[in-house]
């Protein structure tokens, strides 16, 4: 070391191992007698009630009115679960159908959960292009064919054309897709395979063909 | 006191002379005694931070260093087991330093250090240090951990994960922010933790039997985040991080600043975060970008060495994308997307863009602690804090209502404890402590969608009291605690007129805890941990009611759950027979009784959208054991190598079926070459340069049966990575870099844990470029 040096002392901590020390258990007390004390911090408190959400967007009834092609009795397939997800089981009136004839089909979406019915299907239309509502029947002489468009020209499906033939009997099911791919292949002429999206409504109904 | 002395000691030389003092020829040279001892301390670690130059004291305690320019120098000293100490001083002239290194009680920091080692002395743990963090800029708390050793994550895409530890997660894992248990949603799956990894310096995960003063309710783990004391530096200090991320074209950027005065001292951290859409080895998984905005600010003040008070405020805020072709309706839906090599709504196209669905979360925290040393063998700790968490939720809806959250909730907790810590005769170390936890939990109605989580009120109490002591070769843990739990709850009933329903429950939770370490030699030790715990059901168990749109599924809570237990014992033996080798195996096996679970009902449920499988909260008694195993090696003087396994069984005993939702057995690995000397490229010298080779394979869930899910486990896979690093030092300046390559053959996979494997492939190759500056 040099002789013309600068000395500087550094006081380190580092631990190790703590030494211990006297003077113990007399402050036990005081200690214990603190932290019960905080626990009396303790306060009540019940919560308020809750305002209930109004569930405007729920769809409580589907109704597929089917009007004869040159007049006849209005067929009403019917679907209608008031107490929404859960809770009773939904209610669904299917219909007969007659042989060989074509029905002017229109939609029908409602919310009547609420003291006020809600009309749904007013929402849809208002936002035709990212809905559509697809038919499938296990019927292949039930065929549905599409009597509306939206703004870009491609179908929306709240008006439609059935068409029944040979009598049978089976189902049709009605589903709605929120934001589906309209141009994907196939799904302009009904068929649901390639559209994506997700499903709002799908209901099926019990049909007879006489 | 020995800070006041350590400051006196620094103002004033005690002998100044005249030196040559030229231009890069003095020398600073000390000698480091043992306070204790009186005896000269080798081995002590002395490094000169701005020339990276370091060396070791000898067997007299001396160090030195020649031919340094005149300046200002932060000396480090490091010395086997403590943290690292930085002190700053200005070189005038030839300068010796008198280093005493003291271990008594009369130092108060140490105590700090002291007492969290103690703690988890026994407990079996593994933990990721600052560098880790500063290296890792891109990834989020449970991306941190994820390479640990008997840690797992559950995902939701890639933005959302969260830490599951041993098969346990949510309600069952505690996670400490800075020593308060973090609140907010953690019930949920697709929730990650509301927590900035870069405001910490170290992550610990507690793997033993429960850590009985960290709360109630983890029935086998603790998440420690932990921000260090704010070191003792007169000068402005602090660091920048970024990171950019080829996949997702993320950026990451973290600045931290911080200083010691003589009035305070404190520290601010932020952190910015922007990503966008990710990509799999083949395709874009639109709307799965995120963004990020944290802050955080720390002060501490001492007075006389008595009193230390502590103020952290932290504010997390996120935006997080969810994948568009995982947002679904009801099971045909489900169904469809299964079948599908590409999700829906792929586009072949980048985006920044987040929309719904999507979620907005605020976390924000403040906490004040008063550390108090009544004597010199008795401490107090006093913490208040506030937290509140703001989560929404956004669902693709109709009529412009893609705007409103869907779900949204507010949550305030309140945070009250007192600890008391003493040091009894012959090495006995006694704590007692008080926590008090007041939840406020309020749905906001904007939504339009009944509450999936109901509004509730609660109130936790829980006092506890642990004993350790230190034998020869010995230490011995004991610990008890009671809780208290009031639940107010209210519920709105579903149906035509909805009703509201009000709760009262009352819960009382008792844990345990009996551990010892034994050193059977210098180089073997063995650890025995045996908790018992007991957890009540958690407000999602008891009242969850509705559509968990996430999971396409009716999720239904059951208001006459039990209080779970259970019995968690692990063994843990370390063996280092040299310093080339270490070897760690850790045994754990968890008994459940009323293990509370969410199991697939048989009923399938008609809704006007068609049919959903409903899920009820159930309970069984259970069993997870398992296994973690890790290898570390040099297998030449620069070459390392790290070997890890894990595996782990979990069993609905009472059924004889395989538990869902539980990790994968897997198997990483990793070499390290580490230059030994400085790279010299023209004026830039090269250190610490770093080359690592990693690789992970996890193994498919086989211990599941088909009819447990909606598909098949997803197979096996592999992921190579590849990291470099490097400290640039010029003369002006040092400069970490990094580049790591994450799954480098561009794999398509999908991880089990991962909810997002119903409809795409994980993600892809993907670069990180980062840089970190300290100064």
């Amino acid at each position: 070391m040099s002789p013309n040096a600068t000395l500087l002392h550094l006081h380190f901590i580092f631990a190790h191992k703590l030494t211990l020390n006297k003077n113990i258990m007399n402050k036990n007390l005081v200690a214990l007698s603190l932290i019960l004390l905080t626990s009396l911090l303790f306060t009540n408190c019940e919560k308020d009630d809750p305002e209930i959400p109004n569930e405007e967007e729920l769809i409580t009834s589907l109704s597929y009115q089917l009007s004869p092609i040159g007049g006849g009795d209005i067929i009403t397939l019917s679907f209608q679960d008031l107490d929404g997800d859960g809770g009773d089981s939904p209610l669904i009136t299917g219909g007969t159908l007659s042989a060989n004839q074509s029905y002017v089909g229109s939609l029908d979406l409602m919310n009547e959960a609420g003291e006020t019915p809600i009309n749904i299907l007013l929402e849809v239309v208002e936002e035709a292009e990212e809905h559509q509502v697809f038919f499938e029947s296990n019927l292949s002489t039930v065929n549905i064919t599409y009597g509306d468009e939206d703004a870009n020209n491609f179908p929306l499906g709240v008006m439609t054309t059935l068409t029944t033939g040979a009598p049978d009997s089976g189902t049709l099911t009605i589903i709605l897709r929120h934001e589906p791919n309209k141009s994907a292949a196939g799904v302009s002429e009904g068929d649901i395979t390639n559209a994506g999206g997700e499903t709002d409504i799908q209901v099926t109904f019990p049909i007879d063909v006489q | 006191m020995f800070n006041n002395k350590f400051i006196f000691c620094l103002t004033f030389f005690l002998a100044v002379f005249n030196g040559a003092a030229q231009d890069c020829k003095l020398n600073i040279s000390g000698q480091v005694i043992d306070e204790g001892t009186g005896l000269p301390l080798s081995y002590v670690n002395v490094l000169i931070r701005e020339i990276s130059n370091g060396t070791n004291t000898d067997d007299t305690g001396n160090f030195s260093f020649n031919n340094i320019c005149e300046g200002e120098y932060h000396l480090i000293f490091s010395h086997i087991g403590c943290d690292s100490k930085e002190f700053h001083f200005d070189l005038l002239e030839d300068t010796f330093l008198n280093v005493i290194l003291t271990h008594t009680s009369t130092s108060l920091e140490g105590v700090v250090i002291q007492g969290k080692k103690d703690n988890q002395n026994n407990q079996p743990n593994s933990s990721v240090n600052r560098q880790a963090i500063e290296d890792n800029t891109n990834q989020n708390l449970a991306g941190l951990l994820e390479n640990q050793e008997g840690v797992h994550l559950i995902k939701n895409g890639s933005g959302i994960s969260k830490p599951v530890v041993h098969g346990l997660y949510g309600n069952r894992l505690t996670i400490l922010n800075n020593g308060i248990a973090q609140s907010g949603q953690q019930w949920g799956n697709d929730h990650s933790p509301e927590i900035d990894p870069f405001s910490a310096d170290k992550i610990i995960v507690l793997k033993g039997a429960n850590a009985i003063e960290f709360g109630s309710g983890n029935l086998g783990a603790v998440v420690l985040v932990e921000p260090k004391k704010i070191g003792r530096e007169p000068h402005l200090h602090g660091q920048i991080n970024y990171a950019y991320e080829t996949n997702g074209r993320g950026n990451s950027l973290n600045a931290r600043l911080e200083r010691y005065t003589s009035l305070f001292a404190w520290r601010v951290n932020g952190t910015l975060k922007k990503y966008g859409d990710r990509k799999t080895a083949s395709y874009f998984l639109n709307n799965t970008g995120l963004e990020e905005a944290n802050l955080s600010f720390q002060l501490e003040k001492s007075w006389d060495e008595k009193v230390f008070f502590d103020f952290y405020a932290s504010t997390f805020n996120t935006r997080l994308g969810v994948l568009r072709g995982s947002h679904i309706g009801n099971l045909t839906d489900l169904d469809q997307a299964l079948n599908r090599e590409i999700p829906f709504f792929t586009e072949p196209t980048f985006s920044y863009k987040i929309e719904a669905p999507k979620q907005h979360v605020s976390h924000h925290l403040v906490k004040f602690k008063t550390k108090y040393y009544y004597d010199e063998s008795q401490t107090f700790d006093f913490v208040v804090a506030g937290q509140l968490n703001n989560r929404k939720e956004f669902d693709v809806r109709r009529s412009g209502r893609t705007d409103i959250p869907a779900l949204h909730i507010a949550q305030t907790t309140s945070n009250i404890e007192l600890k008391y810590t003493q040091q009894l005769k012959s090495e006995w170390k006694l704590k007692v402590g008080n926590q008090q936890i007041i939840t406020d939990n309020t749905n906001n109605p904007e939504t339009g969608i009944l509450p999936l989580i109901p509004d509730y009120f609660s109130y936790k109490a829980g006092q506890f009291a642990t004993v350790s002591k230190r034998l020869k070769n010995i230490d011995f843990n004991f610990g008890i605690r009671y809780d208290y739990e009031l639940q107010n709850v209210v519920t709105i009933s579903r149906g035509i007129e909805s009703e509201i329903i009000r709760y009262k429950n009352q819960f009382h939770n008792i844990n345990g805890l009996v551990s010892t370490k034994f050193d059977i030699s210098k180089a073997q030790s063995i650890s025995w941990n045996i908790g018992y715990a007991t957890r009540n059901p958690g407000i999602n168990e008891l009242y969850s009611n509705g559509l968990h749109q996430g999971v396409s599924g009716i999720e239904e809570g059951d208001i006459n759950l039990n209080t779970e237990t259970a019995l968690k014992n692990t063994l843990e033996y370390k063996w280092t027979p040299n310093a080339n080798f270490s070897f760690n195996t850790l045994l754990y096996h968890q008994l459940f009784n009323d293990y509370i679970f969410l199991n697939p009902q048989d009923e399938i449920r008609q809704t006007i959208r068609g049919f959903f499988p409903v899920f009820t909260y159930e309970q069984s008694n259970a069993t997870i054991y398992g296994l973690d195993i890790s290898a570390q090696f040099t297998i030449r003087r620069s070459l390392f190598g790290l070997l890890k396994y894990s595996y782990l069984k979990g069993t609905n005993t009472e059924e004889d079926l395989p538990l869902v939702f539980m990790p994968p057995n897997n198997v990483y690995g990793s070499i390290v070459y580490r230059a030994e000397k400085l790279i010299t490229l023209n004026s830039i010298q090269l250190e610490d340069t770093e080359i690592e080779l990693n690789n992970k394979y996890v193994f498919s869930q086989n211990n599941l049966l088909a009819s447990q899910d909606f598909v098949l486990p997803p197979s096996a896979y592999n992921l190579l990575g590849l990291k470099l690093s490097t400290n640039l030092i010029s003369s002006h300046y040092k400069i970490r870099c990094f580049v790591e390559a994450n799954n480098l053959f561009n794999v398509a996979y999908r991880d089990y844990l991962n909810r997002q494997r119903y409809f795409a492939d994980d993600i892809g190759l993907s670069l990180t470029f980062g840089i970190n500056y300290k100064f």
